[in-house]
């Protein structure tokens, strides 16, 4: 698709919604709730595995204010999850981490409802808990689910090749075990919401989501309605980052005002948000690769197993993706990957920028960067004579989609690392007053599907309508597409004016109503400016050519735009086609290394993304720069701490998030626009894209300024110190 | 949090007799709320009545006496001490305390007195669990994660004192006035900081019907010279890892006078003896700067996880007498 001359494409555009945010204008779902609601308090588990023996809330329900305590019982289908409903959304027998959810409180204050909360009298029998996934696929573990007779959620092989007669015929072999943690999303708006039941007895869900159609589609389910039944809006969505596609509390919402017949108000504290709602998957990675002396990487094995905690969410798509990548974005001859997704009594992870690629690719890049040097060979020079190009086999043996542009993404990163951080020349001591601040350059690569992988049925569906008298006066945009801070709706409404040929202004958008308007699919997997953006262009596309033909001065059109089709793994081999995009990033880090108190600093990034093609300048930059600060949250800070179960960190007072002195004074973001096939305009995805090489091009960096290589993120100061005095050979601190 | 009582103390008196008449458990005085609201938010405190000390503005100043003392009345925010010009000049150990500690919006509500007050970080204290400083039977980041905590073991707790300002006002030998039913008292900040026992869980010796009125620092030594660091997970915003004051006086380019506090390192800050008796009467040089402050941590017992504190605390204590004794900026 190509429409070269364009005047609303790439523009920066500024945000509409942004002055109503600062000036605290904006309502975010916590600012719907009116005088008159009744209030809900959920009583949590608090405990990582136990049997319910006796749950009494007679004294909770006689107490002061208090409308109904509802448990299990009063859950009509009382099963939920995105791919599989594994998840009760109040647990009657067996509770199998420590947010999970026992009781709702619904009383006439906020105050009353969480005095009446702590009355509900639980009698436990507390199981044995399993908080480790290596000790959870032992024999005789203790089962997260007993009914599934096992913790193992998914086991998917990567074959490709014959790694064995590789690693036979290589010149250099090595080794490594990686860790990663989990991470919080840490959106500012926590959860909360209200609903009512409306005059067509519909349930109407006020809140913040990623996914209207999904949700919706999940509460029906559970109050056993006609989806068409339930309404799902969003107020301003304060944050998303993955951490709002499994429900949290929509839910509850409905239940609370189905059950009640009055409106109903929840909001959670940061405590309970942080215990509550899933987390970025902890990873454990063991992996072998092998490459000849010309630089020829050909041969990689390797297990990855993700702690999936209690329930399964997206696990089984997030190992997926992980297992994908264990090889990261270069052609490989010969892969061996296991990937596996594990039940534990941990808080459940699913969905977070990145999806399963970050934790892959922190151990892939660092392999890579470790091979290079054991050839003597530059880390750059490596991955250019590995990484994808055009027509390149993906690890599940089919070529990759069309539009790969991993080389000129490395190229344009290394042409600027060398004019912009002086890459490659030999460095003067670093800071010659102060010997024990050390600085290191680092680069990596990194590369993450846009959109829903491994056969599932993709779609984005957009109408619009289009009003005016002898000229096209205006345009009415309907799509169900969440702008969860990324600003979604003003490139929507970019695409739609410069399809329809008409100014800005002239387009109004209905995004927020699932009985309104139709299913974009999610904001998530960095899709929504490929998949709902085209939607919205063929559906502009498709108004206009009937508004040409009209006599009335009004036209229609619905389009659902469907990409080409993915397919499902072979369960043996892992072949398939498992995408139709992918976004192709490089990184290139310069860090200063204090010593002495193992504290990295990370003074510039450049950032290099092919988007296919900018639809909003400005906003590309700022995701960029803005996934740049969770990035260097989740490789240098963010250190969520779980002991049996039981997360220590419920506060930021002790779950460090970046502050703005934390950001590195100068990031530079680079945008390619080499168009995709598929995309509007030619665009594809970025929001992820900037978190997947980040934490190995800091380990490079740290290892280029200290000779020490960390393979556990987050790399706090304590893990640094314990490296260098490691190497150094006094005794291993931490 | 419980619902509670407000009412303002308009004097030191007055607080003093509500406190007084109050039951058992039954009152706490508020100043910024920095700390106890935390703590009442998370239900470790429940206080039915909060006594308002804010409008007790006679507490609210800071001055330097004709000796030259400075008096810090509990009410001065601790913004007002960072920018105080007088104070930086004369004691600049203290704004260099407060400089990093919270945000500047928690530093303008903050007080002196309530920051000598606040409860540890601990993520157990803090937690669910009944914990041996919440009146439970053990102390469970000692086999816990326990990368925050003490290196010294001196309680059954090993939790750790969050003050910045503590340390540099050990390292000033300041005092403290408490005013109770009886009349005023006047103890060392040493003495007024001690770690939990069995009887006294708590970091501080303050009765429950006291109120702490005035920090006394009393005049330096002259040409005295202070320092503090403190390392952060973090550049802004955190708790300390570690951190160090030092305040050294020289004569004839000898060590006159010297204190050196470590925080961050057990329970309360640790004034290090060991250390001032190495220095006095030495002069100071980069050697003798390194054996001092492997002498600061001699005594350390680090816990699983952070045995990193151990190197940190070395390296801040010989930082932090090199640069009070001008060796080092």
């Amino acid at each position: 698709m190509s429409t070269p001359k364009t005047h609303l494409i790439g523009a920066s555009l500024p945000r509409p919604d942004a002055l109503g945010k600062v000036t605290g204008a904006a309502r975010y779902p916590a600012d719907l709730i009116r005088p008159g609601m009744l209030h809900l308090q959920l009583v949590f588990a608090q405990r990582p595995h136990a049997r319910i023996v006796a749950l009494d809330t007679s004294a909770a329900e006689g107490a002061p204010g208090v409308a109904a305590v509802l448990t299990a019982k009063d859950v009509p289908y009382n099963a939920h999850g995105l791919i599989d409903a594994d998840q009760p959304a109040l647990c009657g027998d067996v509770v199998r981490f420590e947010g999970d959810k026992v009781a709702l409180v619904v009383a006439e204050s906020k105050e009353q409802a969480e005095a009446a909360a702590k009355l509900v009298a639980v009698t436990y029998e507390d199981l044995p808990a399993v908080t480790d996934a290596r000790a959870a696929l032992a024999a005789g573990a203790p089962l997260v689910h007993a009914e599934l007779g096992t913790n193992l959620l998914l086991h998917i092989p990567i074959r490709k090749g014959d790694t064995a007669r590789a690693f036979a015929e290589a010149a250099v072999v090595l080794e490594g075990a990686f860790s990663t943690s989990w991470q919080e999303h840490a959106f500012l708006q926590p959860e909360a919401g209200i609903a009512y039941v409306d005059e067509q007895e519909r349930v109407v869900i006020e809140t913040a989501g990623q996914w209207l159609h999904e949700d919706r589609r999940q509460i029906a389910a559970m109050l056993q309605l006609p989806e068409e039944q339930v309404i799902v809006r969003y107020a301003a969505i304060g944050g998303a980052f993955g951490g709002r596609e499994d429900l949290s509390m929509q839910h509850l919402l409905a239940l609370a005002a189905w059950k009640l017949r009055r409106p109903v108000a929840m909001q959670w504290k940061r405590e309970e948000s942080m215990i509550a709602h899933h987390k970025r998957h902890p990873f454990d990675i063991r992996c072998r690769w092998g490459a000849t002396r010309e630089g020829r990487i050909t041969a990689v094995e390797a297990e990855v197993i993700a702690d999936g905690g209690a329930y399964a969410s997206t696990s089984v798509e997030v190992t997926k993706v992980a297992t994908l990548f264990a090889s990261g974005c270069y052609e490989i001859p010969n892969i061996s990957v296991d990937g596996y997704a594990v039940y534990t009594n941990n808080v459940p992870c699913g969905a977070f920028r990145g999806f399963g690629a970050p934790q892959a690719q922190f151990a892939a890049e660092i392999m890579v960067t470790r091979l290079a040097h054991a050839l003597g060979m530059d880390p750059v020079e490596l991955r250019r004579r590995n990484i994808y190009r055009e027509g390149s086999l993906e690890p599940t043996q089919q070529p990759l989609p069309e539009g790969v542009s991993a080389l000129p993404v490395l190229e344009r990163c290394v042409e600027e690392a060398r004019a912009r951080l002086r890459y490659g020349e030999p460095r003067e001591s670093d800071v010659p007053s102060a010997p024990h601040l050390r600085r290191g350059i680092g680069i990596a690569c990194g590369i993450k599907n846009v959109g829903y992988s491994f056969g599932y049925q993709e779609q984005s569906t957009a109408k619009v309508h289009l009003y005016g008298k002898a000229e096209l006066e205006r345009a009415v945009v309907l799509i169900g597409a969440a702008d969860v801070g990324q600003g979604a709706h003003l490139i929507l409404r970019q695409i739609a004016a410069e399809t329809l040929g008409i100014a800005l202004e002239q387009v109004s958008m209905v995004t927020d109503d699932s009985g309104e308007a139709p299913n974009a699919g999610s904001a998530s997997a960095s899709r929504m400016t490929l998949m709902g953006g085209r939607a919205v262009h063929d559906a502009a596309l498709a108004a206009r050519a009937k508004w040409s033909a009209a006599e009335e001065y009004e036209a229609e059109a619905e389009v659902q735009f469907h990409p080409p089709a993915t397919t499902p793994l072979d369960p043996m081999s892992g072949a398939g086609r498992p995408n139709y995009c992918y976004g192709y990033a490089a990184q290139a880090v310069e860090v200063e290394v204090n010593t002495l108190t193992g504290q990295v600093r990370v003074l510039r990034v450049i950032s290099v993304h092919d988007v296919g093609r900018a639809i909003n300048m400005q906003q590309v930059e700022g995701q960029i720069e803005g996934c740049l600060a969770q990035a260097v949250g989740y490789a240098l800070l963010e250190d969520f701490q779980v002991r049996d179960g039981h997360v220590l960190t419920p506060y930021f007072s002790t779950y460090l998030l970046p502050t703005a002195l934390d950001m590195p004074p100068e990031i530079v973001p680079v945008v390619l626009e080499l168009a995709d096939p598929n995309g509007p305009y030619g665009a594809r995805g970025v929001a992820e894209m900037p978190l997947v090489p980040f934490a190995p091009a800091v380990a490079a960096a740290i290892h280029d300024a200290t000779g020490v290589w960390l393979s556990q993120q987050p790399m706090t100061p304590e893990r640094v110190l314990a490296a260098l005095s490691a190497m150094n050979g006094q005794s291993t601190a931490g | 949090m419980k619902a509670f009582d407000h009412v303002t103390a308009a004097s030191t008196r007055e607080a003093v007799e509500l406190l007084s008449s109050a039951a058992p458990d039954g009152a706490r005085l508020i100043a910024g709320g920095t700390d106890l609201l935390t703590l009442m938010k998370a239900d470790l405190i429940a206080p039915p009545r909060l006594i308002d000390l804010k409008p007790a503005s006679e507490l609210r100043y800071l001055r330097f006496d004709d000796a030259g003392a400075l008096h810090i009345g509990a009410l001065t925010t601790l913004a007002d001490l960072e920018r105080h010009p007088e104070v930086a000049q004369r004691l600049p150990v203290l704004p260099q305390s407060v400089r990093d500690a919270a945000t500047p919006q928690l530093r303008a509500l903050a007080t002196v007195g309530g920051n000598l007050l606040q409860r540890p970080r601990c993520w157990y204290y803090r937690g669910d669990a009944l914990c041996w400083l919440k009146g439970g039977s053990a102390c469970f980041a000692r086999d816990g994660q326990n990368k925050y905590h003490a290196i010294l073991d001196h309680s059954p707790c090993v939790a750790v004192h969050p003050s910045d300002l503590a340390p540099a006002l050990l390292a000033l030998d300041a005092e403290l006035v408490i005013h109770g039913p009886g009349g005023a008292r006047v103890l060392p900040v040493e003495s007024f900081f001690a770690a939990p026992t069995d009887q006294e869980r708590v970091e501080y010796r303050l009765a429950a019907d006291e109120v702490l009125a005035e920090i006394t620092v009393p005049r330096q030594p002259e040409g005295a010279r202070g320092a503090y660091l403190k390392v952060m997970d973090r550049q802004a915003w955190a708790f300390a890892l570690v951190s160090a004051a030092a305040q050294v006086a020289l004569r004839d380019g000898r060590i006159e006078h010297v204190r050196l506090v470590l925080g961050g390192v057990a329970n309360v800050p640790q004034r290090i003896r060991a250390v001032e008796d190495l220095l006095t009467g030495q002069e100071l040089t980069p050697k003798l700067a390194e054996q001092a402050a492997e002498r600061a941590v001699a005594g350390a017992k680090p816990l699983a996880h952070n045995a990193y504190k151990v190197p940190l605390a070395r390296e801040l204590a010989r930082r932090a007498l090199l640069a009070a004794t001008g060796l080092m900026v």
